[in-house]
């Protein structure tokens, strides 16, 4: 196809970091946005990553939208990280796939819009995998399945380089976003893909091997490639067995 | 996004690589963010302005832009005091969006040096930035 002749992929190295800290997981991302500043790195990265129980702030604050005590979360032993992504509170823990894509947008010629636009297809296309009809909602970005949100975006950019990213609830506990006005908005339900399969199969039975963070993390992979033009390099960088072992996967 | 074609970008101000205008008058420099930013930017919800008095110097960060649940931050061109801000864009940030060579500036800058936007694009060098 002579288009594509023209138009040579983009190309980035996709990381899974297994479930990492927060602010470890920030601290990775900014020395990696700094090292694509100073051009030490020059291909664009995509880490991988679930989180222990957290809640952080967008750039604007949002801690007006916590409806518990802060006394609480410390009980519950949950922190509260402030953050420059745009966009108000959310809750991150386990079981919520997170992907932060450090993308040249200026190089590659990808507008902001279009780039949260394509994040967020991602998303509705990983749900759709499951039979799932998640779409975008007039209330706010993300991705919703009816008036439930499934998945959330925000991002920074820094000359020109994105980071921050998304988070889909594939399997988490829900009840933290009950402790929240999830992005600042009120009457908000949160949802997940385990709870809509339960709920389309009217089943509480779903097996381990129905969902799996692997099966999220490849599908992710996939639409990154076909949303945004990418060949992905896979480093499984966090894994002793596989470290050092990179293949192309599309 | 816009065809390059389709954008607006005024003969009578200077660009920066990082789609931004700028335009000198009675030894006071105006900047705002160009038509190819605020498009690809998508629908902008909150400028974060300096203060009147902070000085930078050319490149440093100023304040940010948030659209579309991004953060973008915005860079100065040239180095000097900040003299103004469009106070407007705290209650109406849409106007950087509608009008962003007019409502819609963000600063004024007093310049150290006014020769420093001698480094700045014109039209023409603009556009083949952005085709190039």
């Amino acid at each position: 196809m002579p288009e594509r002749l023209n138009k040579p992929k983009r190309s980035a190295v996709f990381m899974d970091l297994g479930l990492l800290e927060y602010s470890r997981a920030l601290d990775l991302q900014i020395q990696t946005l700094q090292s694509k500043i100073d051009q030490t790195i020059t291909e664009d990265r995509i880490f991988f990553v679930e989180h222990p129980s957290v809640f952080t702030l967008g750039k604007r604050g949002g801690e007006e939208n916590l409806v518990v005590s802060r006394d609480f979360l410390t009980a519950k032993s949950v922190d509260i990280v402030q953050t420059d992504r745009g966009g108000n509170i959310t809750y991150h823990g386990p079981g919520q796939a997170v992907m932060y894509p450090i993308v040249d947008l200026e190089k590659n010629k990808i507008g902001v819009k279009d780039f949260v636009h394509g994040l967020e297809e991602i998303m509705k296309l990983t749900a759709m995998e499951f039979n799932i009809d998640a779409d975008r909602n007039k209330r706010n970005h993300g991705v919703w399945v009816g008036n439930s949100k499934i998945g959330s975006v925000g991002i920074s950019i820094k000359r020109g380089i994105s980071f921050h990213g998304l988070a889909m609830n594939i399997n988490p506990d829900l009840e933290p976003f009950s402790w929240i006005n999830p992005c600042g908005l009120t009457n908000v339900s949160m949802t997940s893909i385990e709870k809509e399969i339960k709920s389309s199969a009217d089943t509480d039975d779903l097996s381990d091997d129905d969902l799996t963070m692997e099966q999220i993390k490849n599908a992710f992979i996939r639409h990154f490639s076909s949303v945004f033009n990418y060949s992905i390099i896979r480093n499984n960088d966090h894994s002793k067995k596989t470290k050092n072992k990179q293949a192309v996967v599309a | 996004m816009k065809e390059i074609n389709d954008l607006n970008l005024p003969d009578d101000v200077k660009y920066t690589k990082d789609h931004e205008w700028a335009k000198l008058s009675e030894d006071i420099v105006t900047i705002g963010i160009n038509d190819y930013a605020q498009d690809q930017l998508g629908e902008i919800v909150f400028v974060e302005l300096p203060e009147v008095g902070d000085t930078f110097s050319e490149g440093d960060e100023f304040g940010s832009v948030e659209s579309v649940k991004a953060v973008s931050e915005m860079y100065i061109p040239i180095s000097g005091e900040i003299v103004e801000i469009n106070e407007s864009l705290e209650d109406a940030p849409e106007l950087v969006n509608e009008s962003c060579y007019d409502d819609g500036w963000i600063i004024k800058v007093k310049p150290d040096d006014v020769s420093e936007l001698d480094n700045l694009m014109n039209k023409a060098a603009y556009l083949d930035m952005l085709k190039g």
